[in-house]
C-alpha cells in the first residue's frame, strides 16, 4: 500500500490552523512515514489541487473563490476534514454576520483609524467578490470529520490523523471544558455578571464563572486541556458546542439562568429587568464569538 | 399571496404542567374563547424551557413565543420559574442584538385558576404580533 495522500487547503483564514499542523513537532514524524502531503499551501506554493485521499480544509467561506476551492477539494478528495473553528462553525470572521457587506467594506477601506481614504476608493478590479455573509464549510460542501479549535490543539489534530491512518473513526472528546478545568468550583450563585478585565480580574484557582465572569466552559467541547481557564482567562468557546448542544450561546444563557442573581429577586420590580440584562454586555460577542454562522440564528436580521 | 391584513401570527406557548397548562385546561372547560393562533406545548416546568427551544421555535417560523409558568413562589419545583425568568431576560437581550424584536418573546405567570388570564394574554399577544408583522427570520434563507 502506498502512502496516504493528504491535501491541505485554506479558505477565509489567518493561517493559524496550518501552523498548528506544523506544531505537531516530532509528533509529525510517525505520521509522515505513512502520508504524503501532496498539496499544502502553507509550505509549498502549488496552484493545482491534485487527487488525494484526505483533504484538510481550514477557514470559512467568505468569497466566491472559497466556494470554488471547497467544491474542487470535495471532488478530488475522498475524505474531507474541517480544520479549525472557522471551517467548523464560521469562527471569528463569522462575527461579520452582524453587519451588512457594505458596512464591512466601509469599515475596512474607509473608517478604520489607520486608513486614509478621503476619496472613498474601493478596490473593484481583480478583487474577489465578498459574500453577503460568512458561512461554515458544511453549508457549502459535505464535511466528513471536524477538528475544532482556534487553533486546534496539535495533539487533537495528531489523534484525528492517526485514527484516519489506522482506518478507525476519529473521535472528538464529548465532555466539556469544565470537566478538564482544574479550578475550584463551589457551586454558588453569582449576584451580577461582570466583564473580564473591565470589572476586575478573577481570583486565581477559583472557578471564573462563579466569580461572575462569563466563561463558556460549561457549553464548550473539551480537548484543549482548559488552557485558558487554568491561567485565569475565561473560556471563549473556540472548541464549539458539545454533541449535546445545538446552539452554544443559548445553552450558555440557560447555564447563566441557573446561577445568576440571588434569592431576593422575588422583590425585583419588572421594570428593572432590562437594566439587569444590561449586565450581559455584547451578548453575541460573548456567547457566539466562534459559532455565530452555525447557530440557530446565523446572522443579524437587518431592518429593511 | 398574503397581504398584511391576512397575516395570522403563529404563537408557540410553552406551558408548565402544574399551573399554566392546567390554566389552559380550565379555559377550555370554562369555554373561554381565545385566538386559534397558539400551539401549546406542555413542559413539566417553565424552568425546563431551554433557550435553545425558543430560538428553534423562531428559526422554524414562529412569530411569537410565550413562556408561561407558575407565579413566583408557587413553583412546584420551588425555583424553576425564577430560572425561566432569568433566561428570558437574558434571551431578550440577545434577540435585541441579533435583530429580532424582544417583544416576540413573552413570559407570563398563569396559575391553574387563571383560565381567563390565559385567554387574555393570548389575545393581547396576538394583537401585538399582528402589529409587529411576520417573524423576520422567515425570510432568511440559510
Amino acid at each position: 500500500m502506498g502512502a496516504v495522500r493528504i491535501a491541505c487547503e485554506w479558505l477565509g483564514i489567518c493561517s493559524g490552523c496550518e501552523i498548528a499542523i506544523l506544531d505537531l513537532h516530532e509528533g509529525i514524524l510517525p505520521i509522515l512515514e505513512k502520508v504524503e502531503f501532496v498539496h499544502i499551501p502553507v509550505l509549498v506554493d502549488v496552484k493545482e489541487i491534485p487527487e488525494a485521499d484526505v483533504g484538510i480544509i481550514s477557514g470559512c467561506i467568505e468569497n466566491e473563490d472559497n466556494i470554488e476551492v471547497a467544491k474542487e477539494m470535495r471532488e478530488k478528495c475522498k475524505i474531507i476534514v474541517a480544520l479549525g473553528s472557522c471551517a467548523c462553525f464560521g469562527g471569528i470572521p463569522g462575527l461579520r454576520n452582524l453587519y451588512t457587506r457594505e458596512e464591512v467594506l466601509e469599515k475596512a477601506y474607509v473608517t478604520t483609524k489607520s486608513t486614509v481614504n478621503p476619496d472613498r476608493v474601493f478596490p473593484r478590479k481583480d478583487v474577489l467578490e465578498l459574500q453577503e455573509y460568512v458561512k461554515p464549510l458544511n453549508q457549502v460542501i459535505k464535511v466528513d470529520y471536524y477538528i475544532p479549535g482556534c487553533p486546534p490543539p496539535s495533539d487533537l489534530i495528531g489523534s484525528v490523523l492517526t485514527a484516519l491512518l489506522e482506518g478507525k473513526e476519529p473521535q472528538l472528546p464529548t465532555n466539556t471544558v469544565c470537566d478538564e478545568c482544574p479550578l475550584q468550583k463551589e457551586r454558588k450563585a453569582i449576584p451580577e455578571i461582570r466583564r473580564w478585565c473591565v470589572d476586575g480580574r478573577p481570583e486565581p484557582d477559583k472557578c471564573i464563572l462563579e466569580q461572575g465572569f462569563i466563561c463558556l466552559g460549561p457549553v464548550t467541547r473539551a480537548g484543549c486541556g482548559a488552557k485558558c481557564p487554568s491561567i485565569g482567562v475565561p473560556c471563549r468557546g473556540c472548541m464549539g458546542p458539545t454533541d449535546r448542544v445545538i446552539d452554544q450561546g443559548a445553552k450558555m444563557i440557560s447555564a447563566l439562568g441557573s446561577i445568576w442573581m440571588l434569592d431576593e429577586e422575588l422583590e425585583i420590580p419588572p421594570e428593572e429587568y432590562d437594566k439587569l440584562a444590561e449586565q450581559l454586555y455584547d451578548p453575541v460577542g460573548m456567547l457566539y464569538r466562534f459559532t455565530l454562522p452555525s447557530s440557530l440564528i446565523p446572522r443579524k436580521i437587518m431592518k429593511k | 399571496m398574503s397581504s398584511e391584513q391576512d397575516f395570522k401570527p403563529l404563537v408557540v406557548a410553552f406551558c408548565c404542567n402544574w399551573c399554566s397548562y392546567a390554566g389552559a385546561d380550565l379555559a377550555g372547560t370554562s369555554r373561554i374563547q381565545y385566538p386559534p393562533n397558539v400551539r401549546i406545548i406542555r413542559v413539566m416546568c417553565s424552568g425546563r424551557v431551554d433557550p435553545q427551544f425558543i430560538l428553534r421555535a423562531f428559526e422554524k417560523g414562529a412569530d411569537g413565543v410565550l413562556v408561561a409558568g407558575c407565579h413566583p413562589g408557587d413553583c412546584h419545583y420551588l425555583k424553576g420559574n425564577l430560572y425561566a425568568r432569568r433566561r428570558v431576560i437574558l434571551l431578550k437581550r440577545l434577540l435585541e442584538t441579533i435583530g429580532i424584536e424582544p417583544e416576540r418573546l413573552r413570559l407570563e405567570w398563569i396559575s391553574a385558576s387563571e383560565g381567563g388570564k390565559l385567554a387574555e394574554v393570548i389575545h393581547s399577544f396576538v394583537k401585538e404580533l399582528e402589529k409587529l408583522g411576520p417573524n423576520p427570520l422567515k425570510e432568511v434563507v440559510k
